[in-house]
């Protein structure tokens, strides 16, 4: 262009400069990039994918049941080593530890996970309504004050005796002693947002509680919600196994990693491999869940997102 | 004044920050002098960089922020070859001061004023607790804080937003720095209570000697305050020059807008004010900043950045306006005669 | 004679019990007519905040009534009642970053208000009633997809403003609503607001803590001081002609934008000792037509002898 076109006035472009240039930004994205952004992360998702196919596969094909009298005369297939013919040797019964270990994996990981969604579900839940109503919040914390000082293991032990063994006994006892120190967590959480500008925005708009916590206040929870779901499941996990070798929960013809720790804690240092793989597996579980779950958790929060 | 030595300089000085892979520049070639005793106003909107900017002088730019190009030189010391926290320590504070906006979260919420201020002075000054509580109660006074030694005791939540402005202020000047630099430190505050810390400022200006950086976006308090003042616009420094040159003698179109949109000029029927929105700091900027927004834009506005274009000795602006290939364009009517009209505004307002 | 909108009889509000009761606003009383600009200005602490939520229901008042459109509504109302008055009059808020809903997006925000009334036929008359406010507020369709964070200061607002402005209310109570803003940025908003007061025939409080900026928008203007209404009257005449002391200082304290006139200026400041109502009570007084003035009988004599 020439000088003179170059000088010369144009149209001015008022609406132009309300253009956002950025991309959309769309949450879940968001959070998916700042997830695999960990490359930690990563490696345990793989890992703790792994974990969970072979407890719920493996078992599917081994047929593992704890009490199994086929070949309990052959004394020569009790406490081998780990070898090329059993990974995990063998253990006091004769069958392979590889069987047992995956199926008692099965058990744990399935109660812990249904203990921890069902309990995490009521708590969110109560949680809400718990914060953002005054007149709940009084009575309920007088409740929690008296509930929450009494200690989980004792009421477990009790319902234990009370309603006996059995996975979906050991279930129940374990969520109704969970859901209110989760619902509290929820109740601080909606306290701190209930009154916030934009909340009483909504009010003036007419908006009614149940779309205040859906719409609200529970989007701004996610990256609590996942990291109580992370810290749950592995608490539960630990629960039952602490159980289990206390000789209470699970009944004795149900395969559970607690119980098998329970079985071969005589072996810390004879036949080791009896009791160091199956804490092994479980270690390597919770861990697992433990990092990713937090990164996860991490990643739910929109203020790390750039 | 402009025989007076140049304290605190920055040349060709860029800022880039590093997000999500893409290097973004939020700061685009700044020069400006500040000189011994003098007040610089930073003007601008959000946006404009004024804060990143000043944060150069201090080494607190985020961790993902860097000065890509030029440099800033205090007295002969040079600053941009500061690297760690250690070296900084020695200027921040102790030659050059910040006062920030939010005086809620610039004090520690735990600790008594007193002890934060006696803190600061034993740290950069060296001097023993007795004396440093001795000092600090005398900063107190100084600084309008009543019954200064009671209220040495209390805490943060005790004192009003204005008085913990002023402990900020206090704390800022207890190493008697050199520079002062200012960010928004007014905003936040009823407008009485920034009358009145405007004031204790320009008092402590006079008797400390410090020159002044005063980051604002109210032309009012420009007026009030400084001696030489920059207008930035997404980054850059599109007009600098003295506080007269800006108000009665302005050349570039942002600070036409600028001051076309004072409240004070506005008629029963009309309040100018300028279309759009600022480009955020990380936008791509092809050509002058301003032209989307500029109401009489011209077609080389839109293709290349525009130099500097001198006024006089004390001004400059960055618009091809100025380039004697332009055409004539005169401010608009509305701040032609700018003095004239303020002078008949605030003659009929009784009280002023 | 214009009709009368709302009606604040000696409202008086305050907070906490016993020794930490701390009242918030006095004995307020004013009345705002239909289609005028009122605005209330005062400094942090003074009630001009707690006032505008207690006509929106958000605060409970301890004395006196608030009358909207002839009806007391500091009473219990029916559910039907309770939604024409969230219809009737809405808000505007002062912190743009605070006030919407990070997680929604815009197209949500701004149709909250029309979905808890089903204020719609149909998906696509809800679509066309916010597409046309977000273009009365100057942005662009495409906007609607995104979420608050992405937007600057003065975008947000907007979308404030259209989100109130959609329920179409006849009384819009603007709680500071420049005051977080760039100074260029507040003309703009002011200017949309007059406009729309304009097209739309709305009434406006509109409570602010800087006089100057309440000048090119309102009819009339009332200063609050620590809870009470220290001077009411037309917004020219009490720029030309302020009477109580505390209004000289808050006009004096703001900073002219002209150097030589605002160095020369001196500042006047407020001390509240300079009264002494300690037998002499005080009362709000008409001083000169339609200009209020809260003082006792002393003072008054003395305004208007200087009237």
């Amino acid at each position: 262009m020439s000088d003179k076109e170059l000088f010369s006035f144009v149209p001015a472009k008022g609406d132009e400069s309300e253009i956002i240039s950025a991309p959309l930004y769309s949450y879940w994205k968001s959070v998916g990039r700042k997830f695999i952004s960990s490359k930690l992360a990563i490696a345990m998702l793989v890992l703790l994918i792994a974990l969970l196919l072979m407890s719920f596969i493996q078992p599917i094909f081994s047929g593992y049941t704890v009490i199994n009298s086929g070949k309990i005369d052959d004394f020569s297939l009790r406490y081998n080593y780990p070898n090329f013919r059993d990974w995990f040797g063998t253990d006091a019964t004769g069958q392979s530890l590889f069987d047992a270990v995956w199926a008692g994996a099965k058990t744990s990981i399935s109660i812990a996970m249904l203990a921890t969604l069902i309990s995490t579900f009521i708590g969110v839940i109560v949680g809400a309504v718990w914060g953002l109503s005054k007149s709940i919040d009084k009575f309920m914390i007088e409740v929690y004050n008296v509930v929450n000082n009494v200690p989980q293991v004792l009421v477990l032990l009790v319902l234990s005796y009370a309603f006996g063994s059995g996975f979906w006994n050991l279930l129940f006892a374990m969520c109704v002693t969970s859901w209110v120190s989760i619902a509290y967590q929820i109740r601080v959480q909606v306290i701190m947002y209930r009154d916030r500008e934009y909340n009483i925005a909504s009010r003036t708009l007419g908006t009614k509680p149940a779309t205040m916590i859906g719409k609200n206040i529970l989007p701004y929870l996610i990256s609590v919600i996942v990291t109580i779901i992370s810290n749950q499941m592995p608490v539960f996990i630990s629960l039952e196994v602490f159980l289990g070798f206390l000789g209470v929960g699970l009944p004795s013809d149900t395969p559970s990693l607690g119980r098998i720790i329970a079985d071969y804690t005589d072996n810390i240092t004879n036949h080791a491999y009896l009791f160091w793989i199956p804490v092994l597996i479980l270690g390597l579980v919770t861990v697992s869940l433990y990092i990713v779950g937090q990164t996860l958790a991490d990643a739910s929060d929109p203020r790390t997102h750039q | 004044m402009s025989n007076k030595k140049v304290i605190l300089s920055a040349k060709d000085i860029s800022v880039e920050f590093q997000v999500r892979n893409r290097t973004l520049r939020a700061i685009r070639n700044i020069s400006v002098d500040l000189h011994e005793g003098e007040t610089l106003a930073l003007v601008g909107e959000s946006g404009s960089g004024k804060s990143v900017f000043t944060k150069v002088f201090t080494g607190m730019l985020e961790t993902n922020g860097s000065v890509s190009t030029g440099t800033v030189t205090y007295g002969d010391m040079n600053l941009t070859n500061l690297k760690t926290n250690a070296e900084w320590e020695k200027i921040r504070g102790g030659q050059i001061s910040t006062v920030f906006q939010d005086p809620m979260t610039s004090l520690n919420p735990i600790k008594t004023i007193g002890s934060q201020i006696s803190e600061t002075i034993i740290k950069h000054q060296g001097r023993s607790s007795e004396e440093a509580k001795a000092i600090a109660i005398d900063l107190m006074n100084r600084v309008g804080i009543p019954e200064a030694e009671k209220r040495y005791d209390e805490y943060p939540f005790q004192y009003s937003g204005g008085m913990r402005q002023r402990i900020v202020i206090a704390i800022a000047l207890s190493s008697r720095p050199k520079v002062l630099i200012c960010d928004e430190p007014t905003t936040a505050l009823d407008v009485t209570i920034q009358a009145q810390i405007i004031a204790l400022l320009k008092e402590l200006k006079e008797e400390y000697g410090f020159a002044m950086i005063f980051i604002t976006h109210d032309l009012g308090v420009v007026a009030s305050i400084a001696d030489k003042v920059a207008v930035m616009y997404s980054g850059e420094i599109v007009e600098y020059g003295t506080v007269e040159d800006i108000f009665y003698d302005s050349r570039h179109p942002y600070t036409w807008a600028l001051l076309s949109s004072l409240p004070q000029l506005a008629t029963t029927e009309k309040l100018y004010s300028i279309a759009g929105t600022p480009p955020s700091l990380y936008s791509e900027i092809k050509g002058d900043a301003f032209a989307p927004r500029n109401p009489k834009p011209m077609a080389i506005d839109f293709v290349e950045i525009p130099p500097k274009f001198p006024v006089s000795d004390t001004h400059w602006a960055k618009t091809w306006l100025l380039d004697e290939r332009a055409p004539e364009l005169t401010k608009p009517e509305g701040i032609q005669d700018l003095h004239d009209k303020m002078v008949k505004i605030y003659a009929k307002e009784g009280g002023a | 004679m214009a009709e009368k909108l709302l009606e604040i009889k000696d409202l008086s509000i305050s907070f906490g019990e016993g020794k930490n009761k701390n009242i918030a606003v006095k004995n307020a009383n004013f009345d705002i007519y239909k289609g005028e600009t009122f605005a209330l200005v005062g400094e942090s602490g003074s009630g001009k905040t707690t006032i505008g939520r207690a006509i929106m229901g958000l605060n409970n008042i301890e004395n006196g009534d608030i009358i909207f459109d002839g009806k007391k509504i500091n009473t219990k109302l029916s559910g039907s009642e309770k939604e024409e008055l969230t219809k009737d009059i809405q808000m505007i808020f002062q912190d743009p970053a605070a006030s919407l809903n990070e997680r929604a997006t815009v197209d949500y925000v701004i149709s909250e208000g029309l979905y808890n009334y089903h204020m719609y036929k149909d998906e696509a008359d809800r679509k066309a009633k916010v597409e046309a406010m977000l273009k009365e507020v100057g942005l662009l369709p495409e906007h609607l997809s995104r979420y608050p964070h992405e937007f600057s200061g003065g975008q947000r607002q907007r979308i404030g403003i259209a989100r109130a402005l959609v329920m179409e209310p006849r009384l819009v109570i603007a709680d500071e609503p420049i005051s977080a803003l760039d100074v260029s940025i507040r003309a703009q908003v002011l200017n949309l607001l007059q406009r729309l007061q304009e097209e739309k025939g709305l009434t406006y409080l509109f409570v602010a803590h800087d006089l100057s900026v309440v000048h090119f928008i309102s009819d009339r203007i009332a200063v609050i001081y620590h809870g009470d209404i220290v001077e009411m009257a037309e917004t020219e005449e009490l720029f030309n002609n302020p009477i109580h002391p505390y209004t000289k200082s808050l006009l004096s304290a703001v900073p002219i934008p002209d150097p030589a006139l605002e160095r020369q200026k001196q500042l006047i400041v407020y001390d509240d000792s300079i009264h002494d109502y300690e037998t002499d009570k005080p009362s709000f007084q008409e001083i000169k037509p339609g200009h209020f003035v809260w003082a006792n009988t002393a003072e008054a004599e003395n305004y208007k002898a200087q009237a």
